[in-house]
């Protein structure tokens, strides 16, 4: 195969592999700022020929867009904190320490992925109910920390294998405490992989539909997915409204990824082969 | 201290025994909480009659499961549910191979690609699904407008109004969230098998089929096996995409059992009844998660350890 012909090969995939995952968020974004008729013309027009930011107005005007919004970051990065600390020992003690049953426990850890989400839903409501943290963002950082953790210390064993134990052993040598040891050398060595956890934590918990719709009943503590599902149902479908919903919770996930993205794709990837 | 010296590799430096446990309670304490707890609860519950949350109930033996088994709607539940694994993966892991060969090729703007493409899997299933009934909408969506305006279909398509056709849409729109983030992960496992090992295969006169079963299948098992247990347990549980575009419907087509589920506790207020389902459906996947586990492990490379 000649140069040329491999070269356009290629220019051809690359380019409908992109245009397959790209251009549905492009027709959502271009449709969120045209006009009511636009948006519904037929033929449809590739790019808006109007521009109003009513759908805009009527989201964050006409409902708890905003709060829907406040509470799902709060969730996120409650989840976040919590599943980063949690992670990070359990994946220091399965990776760094040996001790009998360690292989066991880790793969009790990825088991716990076999058990349906629905399973867990009936009885993690009477327990929250129980405890008293039911209907409060609460329960929902309780159970999104439970659906990322086991994965993300799957994550994290990469970085803490790739350190050389001799670095540990020096330092502990050199008179440091075990504390220090860890705050010193493997955390500072391990950062792209905590961040990374960090990153998947804070979309699982962003993306979390099922529990989220069960756990939270009244309106102003829902997270995001939940009300914008809410939106649909609301309204006799107002596509305008629907696709300005969804650019808007596409937006901070958008950002965090732009800053963060490398990272993050390195890290989940440097799991999955080292 | 010299105990450990001797054989530092073992354990770390002095290290007793009870330190890694240490470290991993936390983790442990948490997940025994929220899900081995609730999984003794939901056995519990499996054995009442109880309708609605917070309500009294009666013990009542096996009757759940006895109709559960009985029950025309949970087998095929079941077998839509087994339709659903076997649909996504297929086309999950070719969409996935492709893209991640395409993206191990360098053109410009490769780097932008390879991050970018996992776009899809980071936004909230809510905004998949809007996205998706938007442009499969029967009035005015532009998918529909292409296929009439290229004259494949006399008029538009009701992608999900007839059975079949909804339950392979949902497939193909949760393929389309899901195969970005399999195909990094493959592409990051491609990258990692030595180029060398291909050009000496080539030198010896290896077809590209060769190359393909010796060479790459091999170098990319640990992935498989990591992507092929976790990937079919999240898949066997996924309810969102499901809900949020069909509720199972239209007339139970794409009811899986986790759909089932959520109807027969939340909809129909037959919660023991759904616990049941959930009881079996659990331990249908941990027997599979362990078949899986004792046929499929790669073999540990370091003598004591799988990468699992």
């Amino acid at each position: 195969m000649s140069l040329v012909v491999r070269r356009t090969l290629l220019t051809i995939a690359v380019t409908l592999l992109m245009f397959l995952v790209i251009a549905p968020f492009y027709w959502i974004f271009t449709s969120s700022v045209k006009l009511p008729p636009e948006v519904i013309a037929s033929p449809p027009t590739l790019f808006p020929q109007s521009f109003t930011t009513q759908h805009y107005d009527n989201l964050l005007g006409g409902s708890l867009f905003l709060s829907y919004m406040g509470n799902s970051l709060i969730v996120a990065l409650g989840t976040m904190i919590i599943t980063v600390i949690l992670s990070t020992l359990a994946a220091y003690g399965l990776y760094r320490l040996r001790f009998p049953g360690r292989r066991l426990l880790f793969r009790v850890i990825l088991i716990t992925y076999a058990f349906p989400g629905v399973l867990l839903l009936i009885p993690l409501y009477g327990l929250l109910t129980d405890v008293g943290i039911i209907d409060t963002l609460w329960a929902l950082i309780v159970v999104d920390v439970t659906l990322a953790a086991p994965f993300a210390t799957w994550m994290l064993q990469a970085f803490f294998r790739t350190i050389p134990m001799e670095l540990e052993e020096a330092a502990a040598l050199d008179g440091a405490t075990r504390l220090g040891v860890i705050t010193r050398i493997l955390l500072p060595l391990a950062a792209p992989g905590v961040a990374s956890i960090a990153i998947f934590a804070f979309i699982t918990s962003w993306t979390e539909y099922m529990f989220a719709s069960v756990l939270i009943i009244s309106d102003a503590s829902r997270t995001l997915p939940v009300g914008l599902a809410g939106i649909i149902g609301q309204y006799q479908i107002d596509w305008g409204l629907l696709m300005a919903g969804a650019t808007m919770t596409t937006l901070p996930v958008l950002l965090l990824f732009a800053l963060v993205g490398r990272n993050f794709v390195e890290g989940l990837t440097a799991g999955a082969v080292k | 201290m010299s105990a450990s010296i001797t054989q530092p590799r073992r354990r770390g430096v002095g290290t007793p025994r009870w330190l890694g446990y240490a470290f991993v309670l936390p983790l442990m304490l948490w997940l025994a909480a929220t899900i081995l707890i609730p999984l003794v609860q939901s056995v519990a519950l499996s054995f009442q009659n109880v309708r609605v949350i917070g309500t009294p109930g009666e013990f009542v033996g096996f009757a759940n499961y006895t109709r559960l088994f009985a029950s025309e709607r949970f087998w095929e539940a079941f077998g839509r549910s087994l339709i659903w694994v076997l649909g996504n993966a297929v086309l999950q892991t070719v969409l996935a191979f492709a893209a991640a060969l395409i993206l191990k090729q360098s053109f410009p703007g490769h780097r932008v690609a390879r991050i970018w493409i996992i776009l899809s899997w980071i936004v909230p299933t809510v905004v998949v699904v809007i996205i998706w009934r938007w442009l499969l909408s029967a009035s005015g969506g532009i998918i529909n407008y292409a296929l009439v305006a290229l004259g494949i279909t006399p008029e538009p398509i009701g992608f999900f109004s007839t059975g079949d056709g909804a339950f392979a849409s949902v497939i193909a729109i949760n393929s389309w969230r899901w195969f970005p983030f399999q195909a990094v992960i493959l592409l990051a496992a491609l990258q990692r098998i030595p180029g060398e090992l291909y050009e000496a295969a080539s030198v010896d006169g290896a077809s590209t089929l060769q190359k393909f079963f010796n060479i790459t299948l091999p170098g990319l098992q640990s992935v498989l096996f990591v992507m092929g247990l976790i990937g079919t347990l999240m898949s066997f549980n996924i309810f969102d995409v499901i809900w949020l575009l069909t509720q199972g419907g239209p007339s139970a087509a794409t009811t899986t059992l986790p759909v089932l589920i959520y109807d027969t506790g939340f909809r129909q207020f037959r919660l023991s009844q759904a616990a049941a389902i959930s009881v079996v459906t659990g331990v249908f996947l941990l027997l599979f998660a362990l078949v899986f586990m004792r046929f499929a492990a790669p073999p540990s490379d370091d003598g004591e350890e799988g990468r699992i």
